[in-house]
């Protein structure tokens, strides 16, 4: 059953896809692309639920051979485990609800089946690369959803932000992928094959390297990780993010916050056994400071989705975090639950800007640009453009227009705030940080501190912001009365999503994927102890899987970190439940840090008894440093780009004066010397030649032609004399 | 062989034929040549007459001397003028057409000297019927009746292709 | 008089017709050149039919007279010719009339 199930989640959207593209990418003779996009979406979720029941017995590779290339076999496969299986469910129900949604926000797009037609190309590369069991079809799928991407992200590409965002998004990913590649060369190169499971696959060659090998595999793990780094926007590469935000909000929603984003952290966690210490540690600091960096920038955007392409890129720090310090499951866990409460996101703040675009559409006449209009843009101080329907500085009051909006968001908003034990997106960040909490303990490890303290303070920040984005937005009074009188509810086919998703933002879903035994993080057999560490007798006893209490979530994930290192640890005695003290402490933490920044919020903007202006104005350099974004855009607009440009003049001097002058010197010296002698010889040898032929002719056929004296009787008497001689010759003689 | 009368008269004959046709290549006036041939054509007629062929001779003198030779000097009076009656000649043509002519009348008397079946075959004399009768059965009557027929529309041709160019008009 | 006496006699009244043609600056005089060439033919026909067959076969003397008729509308033709090139050349001489000269 499995490899039907899996044909078929990938042959759907692809046939979608090809159908619309055999018709022409152009035309609109194709109009219901939605429905066949939806169905095809709708069937792979069908099929992907299914395929939940067939894991159980555990992971089987399906491969075929592909190409044989000198003595080196590629093949392609399919790899399915729980993780896969979840995987293959956020991917298909998000991107159905992402279809379903679109079908109201898109409508009347000039481009509308095209929409479409991306989504399931998209569809089917994400599925493509999260069912592969090889590096090479995995790096095949990484790229078209960098395709993809691309292509929506510049959907709109009449719009000069969005054709330079999609090209942004582009460059910035290939950067990583370039290092993601050499990395995958390097395995390559050392274990002769691509395939990742079974006797010959990279995991199990890589178990036998020995101590002298870590290094260089600690190298190749990192250098894999930048392809992550780029595709889940982690810094330092995380600056095309949210300039992503210029496509149209499902895609937003679908491809950078819920599915191809988190393609990174599954790349990261595919690779999760050939983790050595360092890289791990790499991984880890590096999602640790994304998901600050992010988190404080938010803090100050005014528009409603960069902030939450900010919140993304913070959550999607925390889990590489997650996974760096070995919270396996953890990652995968707040990966899932994140696709979910980060979909409604942003497909509620698309519902809040289709409400407020209506009353654009009115105004502009024009109904099929959802673009930003320049000139209606306020022009903030800094520079930066903001849409007037993304500001949120144009809200305000809108809970009483947008009820079925208003809630859904809220609720994801309580999620991934981490407000306790209702919502999910407290049991999965509290996994992660009781995770890194009990990696510190256990390792005694400075850094693992450092981390958790990070990750707590990131935590408290995104609760502020996160409240502060709901407060702007749903309450107080409207800022822009006109605006507000035309904003409306969205059509069903719109807050239809929006429900299911809160509902999936509900914890009781997602622990029916994370109970116990269903998700085994693999062996990292070259993450050794250090040997200062202390290991906890605790936690190396506890079982590896989930409880189905609720308040055993977070203490089982965590506690599975700790086991999973030490040799055994998913053996021996059933019992689980073993309330290690990192777990509580973290638990308890995340509480206070997240009620701290939602009552820090509900202070600044929503009593107002604290002003955000006059708190701004004290810490001025600070202000400046997270409204600019750390300069991050700055540096690289002023490093990199001036440096590309600077190195592009210096070749185009070059190629100006050195390489010119020599093709314009090869060419003076052609035409003035060589041409001249050439043209001489031909002058004098070749036309003398030519021309001493023809006189020669000339002058014999004037003497011969005397002959022809066309006096007849000179005729006769040659014939005459002719016969004579013939008849003495052959007579006499 | 005896010399008789006959024989004499033979000789005459020849004489006249080869002297006139002499005259005839030779001389400057061309109405001179053209008289000259006259007799030349007379004589040949008479040669005719020592052959026994009298409807031959016959016919030599009427058509040659009655129709060509008259043709002949129409011909000569229509083209010439007083001037044009003096046959230019050339001297170095006239040493090569002499060189050539004589190579070939050598070569001729060489192969009549020495060709066997034409030795002695001599004239005996006897007297043959007149041939006009037998001639007009064979070309009437007989297997030369085609040939003559073909003559006499090769002869009309003729005439109707001479008249057709010597028509003023025909270069129009 | 056997036959080689009239064959000596046609072989020099060919030579002389021969000379004729290849010396006189005349047209006509070319024409009676070839006329003294004619004869000769005829009268070798004459000759062999008296001498080499049997006496009442004269099918010579018959190819003679066609000789003659022959030669009565070669005249004619020749002298047409004649005609019409003296008034495309004003002249006679063959020399004269040498358009074909290369």
């Amino acid at each position: 059953m499995v490899v039907p199930l899996i044909s078929l989640i990938l042959l759907c959207p692809l046939a979608a896809f090809a159908i619309f593209a055999l018709l022409g990418l152009g035309n609109r003779s194709f109009p219901r692309q939605d429905y066949l996009s939806t169905a095809a979406m709708l069937i792979g979720l069908v099929c992907s639920l299914l395929l939940l029941r067939e894991v159980v017995p555990g992971p089987a590779p399906h491969t075929v051979k592909w190409i044989s290339l000198g003595g080196v076999t590629f093949s392609m496969g399919f790899y399915l485990d729980s993780v896969t299986v979840i995987m293959l469910i956020v991917v298909t129900l998000v991107s159905s609800l992402v279809h379903i949604f679109s079908m109201g926000y898109m409508h009347g797009d000039p481009r509308y089946p095209r929409f479409f037609a991306y989504l399931s190309l998209f569809s089917f590369s994400m599925l493509f690369l999260v069912v592969s069991d090889n590096l090479l079809g995995i790096y095949i799928g990484w790229e078209l959803v960098g395709l993809c991407s691309y292509l929506l992200i510049g959907f709109w590409f009449e719009k000069d932000s969005a054709a330079d965002a999609c090209k942004k998004a582009f460059l910035t990913t290939r950067v990583g992928d370039v290092g993601m590649f050499i990395g995958m060369m390097m395995l390559f190169t050392k274990f002769k094959t691509l395939s990742l499971y079974g006797e010959g696959g990279i995991f199990a060659l890589a178990a036998s390297l020995n101590t002298g090998d870590m290094v260089w595999l600690s190298i190749a793990g990192v250098l894999i990780f930048c392809g992550a780094l780029g595709k889940s926007a982690q810094v330092p590469l995380h600056t095309w993010l949210p300039d992503a935000m210029e496509g149209p909000t499902p895609v937003s929603a679908l491809i950078h916050a819920a599915t191809m984003v988190a393609a990174g952290v599954y790349l990261t966690a595919r690779m999760f056994p050939i983790l050595t210490e360092t890289s791990s540690l790499v991984i880890a600091y590096i999602g640790g400071i994304t998901a600050l960096i992010a988190a404080t920038i938010a803090i100050v955007r005014f528009d409603i989705k960069r902030v939450l392409a900010y919140s993304t890129i913070s959550q999607l720090g925390y889990m590489m975090l997650g996974i760096g310090v070995g919270s396996y499951v953890a990652g995968l866990f707040h990966l899932t639950t994140h696709a979910f409460f980060k979909a409604l996101l942003f497909l509620g703040s698309g519902s809040v800007i289709h409400a407020f675009h209506a009353m654009h559409a009115h105004d502009d006449h024009d109904e099929h640009d959802h673009a930003a209009h320049g000139d209606h843009d306020l022009v903030h101080a800094h520079g930066s453009e903001i849409p007037p329907d993304q500001d949120m500085r144009n809200m305000g009051g809108l809970r009483h227009k947008m009820p079925i909006t208003f809630v859904t968001m809220l609720i994801a908003t309580l999620s991934i705030s981490g407000v306790p034990f209702v919502f999910s997106g407290f049991w999965s960040k509290d996994a992660i940080l009781g995770g890194v909490l009990g990696r510190a303990m256990e390792w005694n490890s400075v850094h693992h501190y450092l981390l958790f303290g990070i990750a707590l303070f990131a935590a408290g920040i995104t609760a502020f912001y996160m409240f502060r984005l709901i407060f702007m937005t749903f309450f107080g009074e409207p800022r822009n009365q006109e605006m507000h009188d035309m904003a409306h509810e969205s059509p069903k086919s719109m807050t239809v999503p929006l429900l299911i998703l809160a509902v999936l933002s509900l914890p009781i879903v997602n622990i029916l994927w994370f109970n116990e035994d269903y998700v085994k993080p693999p062996e990292q057999p070259h993450l050794h102890t250090p040997q200062h560490a202390y290991v906890s007798p605790d936690s190396k006893t506890d079982k590896a899987g989930i409880t189905l209490s609720l308040f055993g979530v977070s203490e089982a994930v965590a506690a599975e970190e700790g086991g999973h290192d030490t040799h055994g640890a998913h053996a021996d005695d059933g019992h689980h439940g073993h309330h290690g003290p990192a777990h509580t402490i973290a638990m308890v933490l995340s509480i206070l840090v997240a009620g701290l920044g939602i009552l820090l919020s509900w202070m600044f903007y929503h009593r107002r008894s604290l002003s955000a202006q006059s708190v701004a104005t004290t810490f001025r350099p600070l202000y400046n440093l997270f409204w600019h974004k750390y300069y991050f855009d700055e540096f690289y607009d002023g490093v990199l780009v001036a440096l590309t440009v600077w190195k592009a003049r210096l070749f185009a001097q070059f190629d100006g004066t050195i390489v010119d002058g020599i093709v314009n010197g090869v060419g003076t010296v052609t035409r003035d010397f060589l041409a001249v002698f050439i043209g001489i010889f031909d002058n004098r040898v070749v036309d003398g030649l030519v021309n001493r032929v023809a006189e020669v002719t000339w002058a014999i056929g004037g003497r011969v032609r005397r002959i022809q004296t066309g006096a007849i009787q000179t005729y006769l008497f040659v014939v005459l004399a002719g016969i004579v001689l013939l008849i003495l010759i052959f007579r006499v003689l | 062989m005896e010399f008789t009368l006959k024989t004499f008269i033979f000789y005459g004959f020849a004489l006249i034929t080869i002297a006139s046709a002499l005259v005839v290549v030779t001389v400057r006036n061309i109405v001179h040549a053209a008289f000259s041939l006259m007799v030349t054509l007379f004589g040949v007629a008479g040669l005719y007459v020592f052959l026994q062929a009298d409807f031959l001779a016959a016919t030599q003198v009427i058509v040659y001397v009655g129709g060509i030779l008259v043709l002949i000097l129409f011909g000569v009076m229509m083209t010439s003028g007083r001037l044009e009656m003096r046959i230019h000649i050339e001297r170095g043509q006239l040493l090569l057409g002499g060189v050539v002519a004589l190579a070939l009348l050598m070569l001729l008397l060489t192969v009549i000297a020495n060709t066997p079946a034409w030795k002695n075959l001599t004239d005996d004399g006897t007297e043959l019927p007149p041939t006009t009768e037998r001639i007009g059965e064979l070309i009437l009557n007989g297997p030369f009746l085609l040939p003559f027929e073909v003559v006499s529309v090769l002869l009309l041709v003729a005439l109707i292709g001479a008249a057709l160019i010597s028509r003023k008009e025909v270069r129009d | 008089m056997t036959l080689q006496h009239y064959l000596v006699i046609s072989a020099i009244l060919f030579t002389l017709g021969i000379f004729a043609v290849l010396t006189r600056r005349n047209a006509i005089s070319i024409l009676m050149g070839i006329e003294l060439i004619l004869n000769s033919c005829n009268l070798n026909f004459a000759a062999f039919s008296r001498f080499m067959t049997p006496p009442e076969d004269i099918s010579g003397q018959i190819i003679a007279i066609f000789g003659i008729v022959l030669a009565a509308a070669e005249a004619a033709v020749f002298l047409a010719i004649i005609l019409a090139i003296y008034r495309e050349f004003g002249s006679i001489r063959p020399n004269e009339v040498d358009t074909l000269k290369g």
